[in-house]
């Protein structure tokens, strides 16, 4: 076999198991603009004959997602901004040293990663509700998001700070510079991209957050998207339409920024789970 | 003072002022709430008594009701099932991807990029497409089913309570296929093409080659991307919320997400933080495995 023929083969079977993959998100698109009646037409259509683009506008008001995406990017900016700010730092620390406390420290670190939030959301909101934190259900969010996913992004920041070579540090130093001074103007800049890269992936994450919002924030008008898609979501119902073209207002911000960033998401996260 | 000062700018004091903060954040925020967690274990909670610290010990009571009702050994059961069998499906299915991507033809890496989409995307819309997909009477998958010939009658994936654990099932391989596939893409990137030469020199075939070199070569990545799978899975809440709600009769319950129904639904918090013990007790095991096998690279 000649090898233009089998990368053609290749490429093929590449793109049709690609198609079987992304089926699920194709169908939230296209179920999102079918009319009530080909919603349940059987056999179903996998084309829209009669887009109804028109179910975007009035999901929109009438389920009020502007507020609940306002929400969602409140949380997750608030999360990020913390994150960021605390873990940086840290991240910093326990790239530069090997000794026996880094080690402990990262193992700690490692050890919160895998907590999950649905079981300590029990002892966190018992916690949370005597020490009255409560009554600002948003803020008490942020503090839990930014607990859960630090771990996460202290992993990741610290492979980028691995990757600076230690000896421009050590240059700037020499020159005069404080160990503030070189951390702010040599090394910080040089991991920008790295921490830029984990931020947004923190903050695609806090935006989806659902078991700490759910459990923590009654008020309505305090919930963010992933709360309001699950009230939209009744046991019985039949608006499928609806509630597919609220996930895809949800769901396409993100996306957008998973294609524009692809390359660097990728190498991001692997750079961070194995390393 | 102005040494201290001194030495935060430009000295120890520095790294100490940069790790402290977060750490005791951390301390705050996770290890208090652990130790926090045990204590409500061995006490009784109630409506009344949550907003004091001072509740009756009870000693192992919350226990001992726990491992008396009724639905406790098929709610384990069912979260044992729910964890080995998307492990398998997340695992498999991710291997054989990135064996195929990794035979390297135009294209490739753009493609395989496209399989991370599911990582990126809220665990609620996640749950509610497939909601809508596994629909009795007018889901999608019943229609491609029944057209193939594989079922004569539709399958009500979440009342049906024998089938309400693999709805969510379904939903969470295809969530953890992407990053089963690119942890695994990058373990195999890391195999040296020399081997392969040298074995094929040798006269090894296909299959030879992936049981003596690819497996061997790849065993610590696959011990750590098992046990964060294991991690993942027993992290796994939004797909229940969204698809069965642990129903119908508890035919689709897991222990996560028993320990926060019992907490927020029926408000028995010492029971739920009695399951959140034993369950954080498993994680914590899984987590020493992970750690364990990802150690060389952590010590760097």
């Amino acid at each position: 076999m000649n090898f233009a023929l089998r990368d053609k083969v290749m490429l093929a079977i590449a793109v049709l198991l690609a198609a079987v993959y992304l089926f699920p998100l194709y169908w939230m698109y296209v179920t999102a603009i079918k009319t009530g009646s080909a919603m349940f037409a059987s056999p179903p259509s996998f084309w829209p004959a009669d887009p109804q683009w028109s179910i975007y506008r009035s999901v929109w008001e009438s389920r009020n997602v502007g507020r609940y995406l306002w929400n969602s990017v409140v949380i997750a900016s608030g999360a990020v901004l913390m994150i960021t700010i605390l873990g940086t730092g840290c991240a910093y620390v326990l790239a530069r040293y090997r000794n026996a406390w880094v080690d402990a420290g990262l193992f700690l670190i490692l050890m919160l990663q895998v907590l999950p939030a649905s079981l300590m959301i029990t002892p966190i909101f018992v916690g949370f509700s005597q020490l009255g934190l409560l009554d600002y259900p948003r803020t008490a969010v942020i503090l839990a998001i930014a607990a859960k996913s630090m771990p996460f992004f202290v992993v990741l920041v610290r492979a980028t700070f691995m990757s600076v070579p230690i000896e421009l540090e050590e240059a700037a130093l020499v020159d005069g510079n404080s160990r503030f001074g070189a951390f702010f103007h040599i090394v910080l800049p040089l991991a920008r991209n790295g921490i830029l890269v984990s931020a947004i992936l923190i903050f695609m994450q806090a935006f989806g957050e659902f078991v700490y919002s759910k459990s923590m924030i009654q008020a309505i008008e305090y919930q963010p998207a992933s709360v309001g898609l699950n009230s939209f979501m009744g046991p019985n119902t039949n608006e499928w339409n609806n509630i597919m073209a609220y996930a895809a207002m949800y769901v396409t911000p993100i996306l957008a920024i998973f294609v524009l960033l692809q390359r660097r998401i990728v190498s991001g996260l692997t750079s961070g789970a194995l390393k | 003072m102005k040494r201290l000062l001194l030495s935060i700018s430009d000295g120890r004091g520095f790294d100490i002022a940069l790790v402290s903060v977060p750490l005791t954040f951390l301390f705050m925020m996770a290890g208090l709430p652990l130790a926090y967690n045990i204590v409500m274990s061995f006490q009784e909670v109630d409506m009344f008594s949550l907003g004091t610290f001072l509740r009756p010990f009870v000693g192992l009571k919350n226990y001992a009701t726990l491992f008396s009702m009724p639905e406790t050994w098929p709610i384990l059961k069912n979260t044992a099932l729910f964890v080995i069998a998307s492990i398998a499906g997340q695992f498999i299915i991710g291997f054989g991807l990135a064996l195929f991507f990794w035979t390297n033809f135009p294209g490739a890496s753009w493609l395989r990029g496209l399989f991370l989409v599911s990582w990126v995307m809220p665990g609620l819309v996640v749950g509610a497409i497939w909601n809508w997909i596994l629909s009795g009477d007018f889901g999608v998958l019943n229609y491609l089913l029944r057209e193939s010939g594989l079922i004569t009658g539709n399958i009500f994936w979440r009342s049906d309570p024998s089938f309400s654990l693999w709805a969510v099932v379904i939903a969470n391989i295809w969530l953890g296929i992407s990053f089963n596939m690119i942890l695994l893409s990058v373990g195999l990137s890391t195999i040296s093409q020399d081997l392969y030469e040298a074995a094929e020199l040798d006269g090894a075939n296909v299959f030879q080659r992936f049981f003596t070199i690819t497996l061997p070569m790849m065993r610590s990545t696959i011990g750590a991307i098992i046990s964060l799978g294991l991690i993942f899975t027993l992290q796994q809440f939004d797909l229940f919320a969204a698809i069965t709600a642990g129903g119908p009769n508890n035919s689709s319950n897991v222990a996560q997400y028993w320990a926060w129904d019992l907490s927020f639904r029926q408000y028995d918090f010492a029971q739920g933080a009695t399951i959140s013990v034993i369950m954080i007790v498993f994680v914590m095991i899984a987590s020493v495995v992970y750690v364990r096998s990802t150690r060389h690279e952590v010590r760097g």
